[in-house]
């Protein structure tokens, strides 16, 4: 991996990102309109290396590891596509048609959020700054 | 012959004669089939000073080699000729059931000449060729006209059908399959009125394609099938129909608002998305002929003023057209509007895109309440579009309903007062609902560079910018910019050859995103047996290219006409585009050098058609 020392990070890094993100009125909302459980599936990188995030009947719950139920959505990637994706340096249309990214299920609730991955970034920059990962920000 | 029939009908509806003839196969090899075939069909036998509709002109349907194939996308038609909107050579592309019908029943295409002394409908049956009076049918919208078809021939027949817009001329009427699917663009609609040719019927007995190599065929469509089925794009799709992502286009800038002035306004995106369509309205999915994708909608509504019964659903561009457009986010708006379109046999785009323009350039008093007997123009107000404008314009109705139904373009050559300034179009045909400026900047270069006018079907090169295009056999292998000039007339160049190949194939952009550039080639193979390589393919896309730029300089267009409205040029004001130039010049200068493009006269020069075996073409041109 590029950006990480292990393949826990990552996951710290993005609970994180979501844990912030729910603090954020507009992501907030955004992020229930999604209505969908999704496993954001980056094994190839370590078998922990996975969170889920459960975005049904009006909440926002982000778990490290699969989900025990079975999700509506996988998207499976690399760690460090993921860093490049919620830094918003990954176009992930360009993504998914080099199969950098696998998506398996409905990709529809995700459509919502594209329009907000600009603020995303921000998030995660300041989630990356509460964690001293400063030397991981991308500019 | 494999894959083609070889065989085309030749109709001349005023001597009321069909013949089958037999097309040259080097044709095939050297223009694909579908537009590129018709273009070329038409250099042969097209007479250049007949006007769209006068009788001596040409109607060309043609089939790609992979009608017939049971495989997602590649369902469609083509249909081509001299525009009534435009006035020079054009194409559009029609999904649904027709075209697969028209091979089962043994033709490649058809080729209408002349005109009926009286209403007809042209009946294809194998060994059963006729011509039938339809004197019952004119008057009839096309959902009347398509009932009482499947009513006399039975529901496995398939048709094209005008409505009142074809019947009267209007310059953008269009031609509807079995209700739901529409040949939309640059007016064929009214080339049938013209010849009083109310539709034409096809029904085959038994569905058979004879492939080149059978067994390769059938591996590979499998094999393609499974992965446009299983496509994000295609579940999407599915889902939520092709105005998926007009949420996402909004954030963008993509997504035309109010005549292109603005570029943003979150609570329409909202409200007019694919999604909030599958929720309020959607009762079913439709799908064109083999396709697993299934993105038409087929909807419904109830109640309140724009309530309309079970049926054909708005795409993408009718919604933006009759919605973000005309500064309105009632989406039972957008489905009514679209579907008195579908009856009447109007291109929604051109009629949306119109009446903007009519908006403003009432707004703006360029329009008086004198032009408009006294209706005031006003955005948002989607009642008066849907009962009052719409019929005006399909029947020609009045002053206003006579001048909308020319196109933004000629109506403002009309009225003049400066609303050339309102125009959103190229070679006077109205962009769709893809604004270059947020959408890409190479949307401006292909909008102006294309045949038929501004059009984002003419070649993949939305897609392109968009990130959804790989290709590193013929060196696409590097991300675009949208809102930059970047690599865009490089990239231009490689997308007309596609879309060429494309519209010839007659493949749904949609579906063929995920066909690989070597799998292309094998299906052209496998299929019609052409033998082609990567190169000849890419050679055969650019021939289709220049020979359209060729009949083009026939009707008298040349560089200068390879250009665009100031409004989709202009910075956009709002949104994620504001302030961003579109520098026009330079992209389309440097497509001119790439592909070797006569700054005049706007066609290749000789050594290049020579080099493409067009040498005898080249002599038409540069003598």
């Amino acid at each position: 991996m590029e950006y990480w020392k292990d393949q826990h990070e990552p996951i710290t890094a993005f609970l994180k990102l979501f844990e912030k993100a729910k603090e954020d009125p507009e992501l907030s909302e955004g992020l229930k309109k999604v209505n969908q459980l999704i496993w954001f599936d980056y094994t190839e990188d370590g078998s922990d290396c996975s969170f889920h995030v459960d975005c049904r009947n009006g909440q926002v719950v982000a778990k490290q590891g699969k989900p025990s139920e079975e999700p509506d959505l996988i998207m499976s990637l690399s760690a460090d596509d993921a860093h490049r994706s919620w830094s918003n340096k990954l176009n992930p249309v360009m993504a998914i048609t080099r199969k950098k990214i696998r998506v398996k299920g409905s990709a529809t609730g995700l459509l919502k959020l594209a329009p907000k991955l600009k603020k995303v970034a921000l998030i995660y920059e300041q989630a990356l700054n509460e964690l001293n990962f400063l030397d991981k920000i991308l500019k | 012959m494999y894959g083609n029939t070889g065989e085309i009908l030749l109709v001349d509806l005023s001597s009321e004669t069909l013949e089958r003839k037999k097309v040259p196969e080097e044709y095939y090899h050297n223009y694909i089939g579908g537009a590129g075939l018709a273009a070329r069909l038409f250099w042969d036998w097209g007479d250049f000073k007949a006007q769209p509709v006068d009788p001596g002109s040409l109607l060309i349907f043609m089939n790609g080699p992979f009608a017939g194939i049971r495989l997602s996308g590649c369902s469609r038609g083509s249909v081509a000729g001299r525009s009534p909107l435009t006035g020079h050579w054009g194409d559009s592309s029609c999904g649904g059931h027709f075209a697969p019908e028209l091979r089962f029943a043994g033709f490649d295409g058809i080729v209408i000449r002349g005109q009926s002394h009286r209403p007809c409908a042209i009946v294809i049956e194998p060994e059963n060729l006729r011509i039938l009076p339809a004197d019952e049918w004119w008057g009839l919208g096309v959902f009347e006209t398509t009932s009482r078809i499947r009513a006399k021939f039975g529901k496995r027949a398939k048709s094209l059908a005008i409505g009142q817009a074809g019947e009267n001329l209007v310059d953008y009427a269009c031609i509807v399959n079995d209700n739901h699917h529409a040949f939309g663009r640059a007016g064929y609609g009214a080339v049938m009125g013209s010849k009083r040719l109310k539709a034409i019927i096809v029904k085959s007995f038994e569905q058979n394609y004879h492939a080149a190599d059978p067994e390769g065929l059938d591996q590979l469509r499998r094999s393609i099938d499974l992965k446009i089925r299983e496509s994000v794009t295609s579940q999407v799709l599915h889902e939520n129909g092709t105005a998926a992502n007009l949420e996402g286009g909004v954030h963008t800038g993509d997504v035309p608002i109010k005549n292109f002035r603005s570029s943003f306004w979150e609570e329409m995106a909202e409200a007019l998305t694919g999604s909030t369509l599958s929720e309020k309205y959607l009762k079913n999915k439709a799908a064109c002929a083999f396709c697993k994708i299934a993105c038409k909608r087929v909807v419904e509504i109830n109640e309140g003023p724009f309530a309309i019964p079970k049926g054909p659903g708005p795409e993408y561009e009718t919604i933006a057209a009759f919605g973000s457009m005309l500064g309105s986010m009632d989406l039972a708006a957008t489905c009514k509007a679209g579907r008195l379109c579908n009856d009447y046999g109007m291109d929604t785009i051109t009629a949306g895109s119109t009446i903007a323009w009519a908006m403003e350039a009432f707004e703006k008093s360029a329009l008086t309440l004198e032009d408009t007997n006294g209706l005031p123009l006003k955005w948002g107000d989607m009642k008066t579009v849907v009962d009052i404008l719409l019929p005006q314009i399909a029947f020609r109705n009045g002053k206003l309903g006579g001048l909308l139904s020319l196109g933004s373009h000629k109506a403002s050559l009309q009225i003049n007062k400066g609303s050339g300034e309102y125009l959103t179009t190229s070679k006077g045909l109205e962009a769709p609902m893809h604004d270059p400026r947020g959408g890409g900047h190479g949307l401006a270069l292909t909008y102006s560079i294309s045949h038929r006018g501004a059009c984002h079907t003419a070649n993949p090169m939305l897609f392109m910018e968009m990130g959804a295009c790989y290709y590193p056999e013929i060196g696409f292998e590097y991300e675009l910019e949208p809102m930059s000039e970047e690599n865009k007339a490089e990239s231009a160049l490689l997308a007309v050859q596609l879309g060429a190949i494309e519209n010839s194939s007659c493949y749904c952009q949609f579906a063929d995103r995920e066909i690989t550039i070597p799998e292309w080639v094998d299906l052209f193979n496998f299929s019609a047996g052409y033998n082609w390589t990567i190169e000849n393919m890419m050679s055969a896309g650019l021939r289709v290219f220049y020979l359209q730029r060729l009949l083009n300089f026939r009707f008298g267009l040349t560089a200068d006409d390879d250009s665009i409205s100031m409004r989709l040029l202009e910075p956009a004001v709002d949104g994620a585009p504001e302030g961003v130039p579109v520098e026009f010049d330079s992209m389309k200068k440097r497509f001119y050098q790439l592909a070797r493009l006569d700054e005049i006269k706007g066609i290749p020069d000789r050594a290049t058609l020579d080099s493409l075996g067009m040498s005898v073409e080249a002599s038409y041109v540069w003598n």
